[in-house]
């Protein structure tokens, strides 16, 4: 197959000035859902999808796949600059980015979660149009037990992530998992912890807990400098990255791509899951780990690269199989559906021009996407001058907006409100609130991958050996842990006499 | 100039292109003339208790679409989502107004919820139907590579039989996914491992990777491997053969039995109490497009049967008393309901 003849075909699909504008358009929304706080790229497509219904289906695809990488550009921004993720994805930039801020390096941070962000998304667009029909291959190869096995590995992962106490971590973990079993049962439908309340029959939604743990804690945190008159130095260095950000950087860029381009083809995994693993690698491979947490920019670089990486990824599995891998892409695939083009594997046979146009015009998008962001950066830092009682009320009232258009339940407000209570409360108690947010979103689904395998093995618990993918992981997992217990027992011999000597 | 001209056509969008063919003009002033003089004077939303970008949601979008093809007022689609359904149902029996502008584009989840979960604080009849939008049935697909490529629906029921506990078919938990598994299982004499999964595609990418032997799903969710040879039907859960795939068999045909028959049956229903002349127009409206030669097509492509069978709301409740009826009976013999 002449790929790259096909891909100029659909270079010249995309290259109208038509499609470019809804490139262009999509790009810009998408910007805007990933900066304004709790409207992620899927409520602003369930927003948009009607507006698409009268384009030609390609011209719908490529503005809304733009929406969604777009969203993973600007979703950095308020991370960085008020430690308020604008969605899921970003959760992990804000605890090195937030901190690059503080210092007076919030220009460095965005500039290097863009330009990762576009070498990660250039980078998976090539392994897309490259490797498709492999991968998807392997993608279907894994089924539930490899994905419990997944699943555990991010759990170990977590662990090498925290900054502080790894019991603490655990904690926050098991309670992630716990309020992950709020809702219905997913294998006979019983209610747990719901105490009769239809709102918590579907479980906590991630978005008002998010919202609520970083951003609405965020704010009461920051009130109360504020009140003791203890606000951080707004001083602004520079607006780029150095040549030592560069150093730093580049391999974490590289490495984030990989992983999230294949965590975005594996179905259940995307942008989230990525950027979480990527944060965990960087700080595990770092050679100064102790920095993490005060303002790396492998924090930074990492996890932004993973989740755009992670977008181009999730694109395999729709696109040639038809097959959501997350939330967003099913509603990508709606939109194809009410387009009257059948997703599937013929779709790269029957309509090349919608399968390559897209692909072409992911190249296209994050062109567009470092254009339009570089310059914004001056203008975000900028935000960082309005005083607190102007933009802290306004971020308040954005998260609300956000948390309520995704269900269109109050309830979820006071979710998010309820949240950023406690959020507020096991932060002041030195409790990290990432570890947390990762449990709940893998705890569903490492519950359903293990009660799926259980039951196919009929409880036998050797299917998670048997298997050779799944083997290999669980051994990697455990392997993983068993360096954390050494080590922790090493630090805790090597510090016994320093705690005598000290004190 | 070019972006002035995009822009303009977003500017467009909003208001729906008209498309000026004689018998649309004709259904639009038969539409108009229907119009209360107070209503609507505000969009009307369509609420779709599922997430968006599903089989409900895509099927309540493009009836919206071409309900505003002939009325002159905005119709939109809010996802009210939650407890698999059982939010949106909840609100729409309890506490949407009556008024007209709320309209729930519902399927069989709403009288089931109402059966097994609303423990007695609503039931189907909060709701009055408005029309039948359509329907399609339940299949069972096998890999054309897996263990029952060459084999029908008999033959599997014999190793279901012959082998008790070792086909693997992919269900969703509490729907009518897993009310036929446990169906056939009765039929056959044997049992399944039924592996839970959280909507027919999941189930059916595992039954491409080969992690279950068969998969339960609609048309829709697997159109494009069945066109491509991945996959085939074993049969359908329908009460005679569909006009759509008319070679595969029903599982009632081949079981010898007649209550296995399940499908996303979907209508569009008000909360009760909306006033006459505004249902009736609602009625009016939503026929009107969905007699669209146009939109029946995109339906047809979804896999749904658009054929209706009922002429008026009153028909369409009626026939969901009888399904409420039967399924209330299924619940209680399987222990889902004290008898």
């Amino acid at each position: 197959m002449d790929v790259l003849g096909q891909l100029a075909a659909g270079f010249g699909v995309i290259l109208t000035p038509a499609n470019l504008y809804y490139c262009f358009l999509g790009s810009l929304v998408g910007t805007l859902v990933g900066v304004l706080p709790g409207i992620g790229p899927l409520a602003a497509l369930s927003l948009l999808l009607p507006f698409t219904f009268t384009l030609p289906p390609v011209a719908s695809l490529v503005m809304l796949a733009a929406i969604f990488y777009g969203a993973m550009y600007g979703g950095s921004t308020t991370s960085i600059l008020v430690n308020i993720p604008g969605e899921a994805a970003s959760v992990v930039t804000c605890l090195d980015g937030h901190e690059m801020a503080k210092q007076g390096r919030a220009g460095a941070a965005l500039g290097i979660a863009a330009i990762g962000s576009f070498i990660a998304g250039t980078l998976s667009n090539i392994g897309l149009t490259l490797f498709s029909p492999v991968l998807v291959a392997v993608a279907l190869r894994f089924g539930p037990p490899e994905y419990f096995a997944i699943m555990i590995l991010g759990f170990v992962m977590t662990l090498y992530m925290v900054a502080g106490s790894a019991l603490k971590a655990m904690v926050m973990l098991a309670l992630g998992v716990f309020l992950s079993t709020v809702g219905m049962d997913i294998v006979n439908g019983a209610e747990r912890f719901t105490f009769g309340s239809v709102n918590l029959a579907g479980g906590f939604d991630l978005v008002p807990v998010v919202m609520g743990l970083f951003g609405v804690s965020e704010i009461l945190l920051n009130v109360e400098q504020f009140a003791r008159g203890e606000v951080f130095s707004r001083r602004i260095r520079r607006l780029l990255p150095t040549f030592r950000d560069w150093l730093d950087s580049w391999a974490p860029i590289l490495r984030g791509s990989f992983l999230g381009f294949g965590l975005g083809v594996l179905p259940g995994g995307g942008p989230v899951t990525a950027s979480f693993l990527s944060y965990a690698v960087e700080r595990r491979l770092s050679r100064r780990p102790e920095r993490f947490g005060h303002g790396a920019i492998e924090g930074v670089a990492g996890p932004e690269s993973a989740n755009n990486a992670a977008v181009a990824g999730s694109m395999i599995p729709l696109l040639s199989l038809g097959l959501p891998s997350n939330a967003v892409t099913a509603l990508l695939l709606g939109a194809l559906i009410i387009q009257g083009v059948q997703p599937g594997p013929m779709l790269m046979v029957q309509r090349p021009e919608i399968f390559w146009g897209v692909i072409a015009s992911l190249y296209v998008g994050n062109v567009m996407l470092l254009i339009l962001n570089l310059p914004l950066i001056g203008l975000w830092v900028q935000l960082l001058r309005v005083p607190y009682r102007i933009l802290f009320p306004c971020v308040l009232l954005l998260t609300v907006i956000g948390t309520y258009s995704v269900n269109h339940n109050v309830f979820d407000v006071w979710v998010m409100i309820g949240f950023g209570l406690a959020g507020y409360v096991v932060r002041k108690l030195g409790y990290e609130l990432a570890p947390l947010v990762l449990a709940m979103v893998l705890g569903p689904l490492l519950e359903q991958a293990l009660r799926q395998s259980l039951i196919m093995s009929s409880g036998n618990p050797a299917i998670f050996m048997t298997r050779p993918i799944a083997a290999t992981i669980v051994l990697l997992a455990a392997a993983l842990a068993a360096v954390l217990v050494l080590r922790g027992k090493r630090l805790a011999l090597a510090a016994q006499p320093t705690v005598e000597g000290s004190s | 100039m070019r972006r002035v001209a995009a822009l303009l056509s977003l500017v467009l969008l909003l208001g729906a292109v008209p498309a000026f063919a004689d018998s649309v003009a004709e259904t639009r002033s038969r539409l108009a003339a229907l119009k209360p003089a107070d209503y609507p004077t505000q969009p009307i939303e369509f609420v779709v208790v599922y997430p968006a970008g599903g089989g409900m949601d895509t099927t309540a979008r493009l009836l919206a679409k071409y309900v505003e093809k002939y009325a002159d007022h905005r119709v939109i689609v809010v996802n009210k989502t939650g407890g698999a359904g059982f939010i949106g149902h909840t609100y729409l029996a309890t506490q949407a107004k009556n008024d007209g502008y709320t309209v729930g584009i519902l399927a069989n989840g709403a009288w089931t919820d109402a059966i097994l979960k609303a423990k007695g604080k609503w039931s189907h009849t909060n709701f009055e139907a408005v029309s039948f939008v359509n329907y399609a049935p339940v299949t069972w697909i096998a890999s054309t590579e897996g263990r029952f490529k060459n084999r029908s629906l008999k033959d599997v029921a014999a190793t279901i039989k012959a082998e008790p506990g070792t086909v693997k078919v992919a269900i969703v938990p509490s729907i009518s996914f897993e009310f036929l598994a446990e169906q056939v299982e009765t039929a056959a004499g044997g049992t399944l491992v039924k592996v839970p999964f959280q909507g027919g595609a999941p189930g059916v990418t595992a039954l491409l990777g080969g992690h279950v032997d068969i998969a339960t799903g609609f048309l829709s969710e697997y159109r494009g491997h069945l066109e491509a040879g991945k996959v085939k039907v074993l049969a359908a859960a329908a009460e005679r053969r569909t006009p759509d795939m008319p070679q595969v068999s029903t599982f009632n045909e081949v079981l010898g039995v007649k209550n296995m028959v399940w499908s996303a049956w979907r209508f569009a229903a008000v909360p009760r109490g909306v006033p006459a002349d505004r249902k009736k127009y609602l009625e009016a409206a939503l026929t009107a497009a969905l007699r669209d030669p146009e939109l029946q097509a995109e339906y047809r492509k979804t896999g749904s049967i658009v054929e209706s069978p009922y002429a008026s709301g009153a028909q369409v409740d009626a026939a969901i008393d009888k399904f409420a009826v039967l399924e209330r009976e299924f619940f209680t013999t399987t222990g889902r309901l004290p008898k």
